[in-house]
């Protein structure tokens, strides 16, 4: 063993809580983590989904309004022609970015706490790239027309301009949403199994029968499974970072004081990580209480991913500091005035909330108590959403009202359909997220037993890497 | 005539032994059926590499060639697009999508790959399901399972029993 890998067992050592609560077996695990799924419907799962569904009915008639009168709906004007959407549009896609980050990076360096938590997280990511994609199919003006955007022969005699960076979108989006599913479902396989073969009832056998496809845990096929699974995650790494890069450059391509930097790229994604951990805290801390999960979510995972946060928040200072810093360092006057203004300007209420919830508020996780503690760290959770959501408005929104030239000012003020589309797609989220926990196992089964013979075999410290084959 | 012949454990060991033994008996159409990925059962059943990286870069190449040509194809090539005088071909530009589909397709290969052609699925019917004990393999059992000539079927279901495992049924491939 390698001095390297002996420090990182000391310093597992350190850490006290478990990454799994006892050592129950198989069939313990799988009745206490399928019981949400096979166990009666509860009536505060319920009450929640009735709540969420009417978020949805105003979401769903925001989306008829803004189909049936267009864009003037929105408050969106020139200058502010991107909003509350695209702010939507990247808060959403960077929530999705943890997900991925959780499954397929933790996967690559073999951390054994990402494995209760990956599938969560893998479904937040695919409902927040559902939500995501709404937003710029909305605010294309006549949405109808969405397929301009796919290179095919058409009529048109026109391609789509690979040289804009909003085709780069396309691709990237609609990549990031297949894959994710992909991924994801790939996982699934193997629990839809145990559930078929747990479930009591005839019709569960069939319904999750055919969505496991007849998976027999042969171990012809874990052999090819657990290669494609791996290469799935090597993938998904570099694509996650691709993604909130290419978001970025929606921004970064353009000449407009406060979007034209080089650093967006890496602030995005550490934004995007940032808030998408922020996110997967707001929902695991009350899903594994209410769900039981607290045995294979147990306050490790909260410590590990309050670090993340905080680190993550830390980068995300940095970006910020460096465009201070270029926007004075640059000597260009728009560059210098976009930035006092977001200080001094009509939203720089806005700016203030932005810097206490991402800067201020996530500086209480340097104490290990309160990294422990749910209560803190469900509050600066929800914080950094609202301070995440706050940056991206900032970035897009204050960035636009004031630019080069003052006859050209304006100001955004959003209407009630703005307001529907973001807070209904919240609603929305949390439907589908519901529906996830009830019908589908929430907790990876088949990689929380190996995880347990592993740990029964080598102990909670021990490096799994011995065994992987290269 | 074939038969499957199952049978399940309780410990690994034994089921490696009883593996490797049917397979000095000559026996190969073997399988262990476990709820979780067994390092060591590749090694019991002799089992090769996965050739399912060669697959996923396949896929991806595939995928960066069709992105890049497409774009190359489109604005360079069928209709050149003149945007702030920067040339029909542009290389640089064409980076992100020549990317995202590389990936895109080597995901597809792996997905589509894996289910259709390395497992062979959909396949909700297969004769090891007849069993309805077969439903702890999911669950907490570990099972093995050979595709035998209807003769051999009850001298290897007695050789499981000696390894020690439960539940040994005969299953005829054909009914």
């Amino acid at each position: 063993m390698s001095t390297a890998e002996k420090t990182i067992q000391d310093a597992h050592a350190l850490e006290g809580a478990p990454v799994l609560v006892g050592r129950p077996d198989d069939r313990a695990l799988t009745e206490s983590l399928l019981s949400p799924v096979l166990g009666p419907t509860r009536k505060g799962w319920l009450l929640l989904l009735f709540a969420l569904l009417g978020g949805v009915g105003f979401w769903t008639l925001s989306l008829v309004t803004t189909l049936f009168v267009g864009i003037g709906a929105w408050g969106n004007n020139i200058p502010v022609a991107w909003a509350f959407d695209i702010t939507n549009f990247v808060w959403w896609i960077g929530i999705g970015h943890a997900g991925t980050l959780i499954s397929a990076i933790l996967l690559l360096f073999q951390q054994k706490w990402r494995t209760s938590i990956n599938r969560f997280a893998e479904a937040m990511t695919l409902f927040a790239v559902a939500m995501a994609g709404v937003y710029p199919v909305i605010h294309l003006g006549r949405p109808w027309l969405f397929w301009w955007l796919i290179p095919y022969p058409s009529t048109n005699l026109i391609w789509p301009n690979f040289k804009s960076a909003l085709p780069w979108d396309v691709f990237a989006i609609s990549t990031y949403a297949t894959v994710s599913f992909l991924f994801w479902y790939l996982g699934l396989i193997p629990d839809l199994a145990t559930l078929r073969d747990a479930a009591k009832t005839r019709g569960r056998r069939i319904v999750y029968g055919i969505m496991s496809f007849g998976w027999r845990g042969s171990a012809r096929h874990w052999r090819h499974y657990r290669i494609g699974y791996l290469l799935l995650a090597g993938l998904s790494t570099p694509l996650v970072v691709s993604v909130h890069t290419i978001v970025s450059f929606d921004f970064a391509i353009s000449q407009l004081p406060g979007w034209h930097t080089t650093i967006f790229p890496p602030y995005f994604v550490a934004g995007a990580i940032f808030s998408g951990f922020a996110m997967v805290l707001t929902l695991m801390i009350p899903a594994r209480r209410l769900l039981g999960y607290q045995h294979v979510v147990t306050e490790r995972h909260l410590d590990n991913m309050a670090k993340v946060i905080l680190a993550t928040g830390l980068m995300v200072f940095y970006g910020y500091m460096m465009e201070w810093f270029m926007a004075w360092y640059s000597g260009s006057a728009s560059e210098a005035f976009a930035f006092l203004n977001r200080f001094q300007g009509p939203y720089r209420g806005i700016f203030i909330a932005q810097m206490f919830c991402n800067v201020v508020a996530p500086q209480i996780l340097w104490f290990p108590s309160m990294r422990r503690n749910e209560y803190v760290l469900f509050l600066v959770a929800i914080l950094v959403n609202v301070g995440m959501w706050a940056e991206r408005f900032v970035i897009i929104a204050v960035s636009l009202h004031r630019d080069f030239i003052p006859s050209s000012w304006g100001m955004y003020y959003p209407t009630w359909v703005d307001w529907g589309l973001f807070l209904g797609s919240i609603c929305m989220f949390g439907v589908l997220f519901l529906l996830f926990l009830r019908f589908l196992p929430a907790i990876p089964l088949f990689e929380v037993k190996e995880l347990r013979r592993e740990l029964e075999h080598y102990g909670d410290n021990a490096h799994p890497g011995s065994e992987e084959e290269g | 005539m074939k038969a499957y012949v199952l049978g399940e454990f309780e410990r690994e060991q034994p089921l490696y032994d009883a593996a490797r033994a049917l397979r000095a008996h000559g026996h190969e159409s073997l399988d262990i059926h476990s709820p979780y990925p067994l390092h060591e059962a590749d090694h019991a059943l002799g089992l090769k590499r996965s050739t399912v990286p060669i697959v996923a870069l396949v896929g991806g190449l595939a995928g960066a060639i069709t992105g890049y040509l497409l774009q190359w194809y489109t604005v360079g090539h069928d209709w050149p697009l003149n945007v702030g005088n920067r040339p029909p071909h542009s290389a640089p530009a064409f980076i992100p999508v020549t990317f995202e589909l590389g990936v895109l397709f080597a995901s597809l290969a792996i997905f589509v790959g894996l289910l259709a052609g390395y497992f062979g699925f959909p396949r909700t019917h297969h004769p090891v399901f007849e069993v309805e004990a077969f439903r702890s393999a999911s669950i907490d059992g570990l099972w093995l399972s050979a595709e035998v000539e209807g003769k051999d079927a009850e001298p290897v279901a007695q050789e499981l029993r000696r390894f020690g495992a439960r539940n040994v049924s005969i299953v005829p491939e054909a009914k």
